[in-house]
């Protein structure tokens, strides 16, 4: 009796974790368009401060977050972050080097990356925060740009779920 | 008559129309928005005409070496609402951000761009400071 009441704490312990986790984690899997209505303007028109992709592909597992990035005139870029926060690499167009790191935060991710690239003022290192909340069918993403010597910017963008 | 001088009238105002249009590119197929920079340097000289003012400004390197670089901005008209002068311009001390050309060139398009000394900052797109 006493083995059969152990069993059934343990297994009801671990049966109200997995309801916990379930409710509090959130899940960023989908396919998320970029809104230009929802979004501030600099950041869709023809001189953005900082640069949002289009659309955006995520696959969200409990260890790991993947997204495919697409902007305009550029080939999709990939990304696979560890959502322990180890640092990784990140795929990046020709001439660039990045890594990025990611953590669960109450409700929102957490991604922080860093870009280095070669210019004709040397060489350029830019740090990156993004913070992914999402609500129903729309996902914003808020996206500070640092780079050495200069004052952070931030810029706000917001997706519509399409699939 | 009538007809030659209607068709020279529309070639006329074709020719007119072409110079702007050729300069009025679109930011992804000339900048490279993977690539953002701060620039600060001092202004050299000043390109005062539509669809973008261009900003020439010296940019010294890590290495001691100045560089003159070519910064595409907003219309003189949004920066003139903003309250930018012609005269505003030239020795004054500036500071860029931008996006870098795919050319590889010094050549980056301005987001924002801030006088240091009146503290006063200009943005590309005047409704979103």
């Amino acid at each position: 009796m006493q083995r059969v009441t152990i069993a059934l704490g343990v297994a009801l312990a671990l049966g109200a974790q997995t309801v916990a986790f379930a409710q509090g984690r959130p899940d960023f899997t989908g396919t998320w368009r970029i809104s230009q209505a929802k979004s501030s303007r600099s950041v869709v028109g023809n001189t953005p401060d900082i640069q949002f992709p289009s659309q955006l592909e995520v696959k969200q597992t409990a260890s790991d977050i993947s997204v495919i990035a697409t902007s305009v005139r550029q080939r999709p870029l990939s990304a696979t972050y560890k959502l322990d926060g180890s640092k990784v690499d990140v795929q990046a167009p020709e001439g660039i080097t990045e890594t990025g790191q990611a953590v669960l935060n109450g409700s929102s991710l957490v991604i922080t990356s860093r870009r280095s690239f070669s210019s004709p003022a040397g060489d350029v290192v830019v740090d990156f925060k993004e913070v992914w909340t999402a609500n129903g069918n729309e996902l914003t993403v808020e996206k500070t740009r640092t780079q050495v010597g200069d004052t952070p910017s931030t810029q706000k963008a917001v997706y519509d779920k399409t699939s | 008559m009538r007809t030659i001088l209607a068709l020279a009238t529309v070639s006329l105002g074709l020719l007119l129309a072409a110079a702007p249009l050729r300069a009025h590119h679109s930011f992804s197929a000339t900048y490279d928005g993977n690539k953002p920079i701060t620039l600060r340097g001092t202004i050299v000289k000043m390109g005062w005409q539509n669809p973008h003012a261009h900003l020439y400004v010296d940019v010294k390197n890590a290495d001691g070496k100045v560089v003159t670089w070519e910064v595409e901005s907003a219309g003189p008209t949004t920066l003139m609402k903003q309250g930018l002068r012609k005269e505003d311009f030239v020795g004054a001390e500036v500071i860029i951000k931008g996006f870098l050309a795919k050319d590889g060139t010094p050549t980056v398009n301005a987001s924002s761009f801030t006088l240091v000394e009146a503290k006063k900052e200009f943005v590309s797109d005047e409704k979103t400071p």
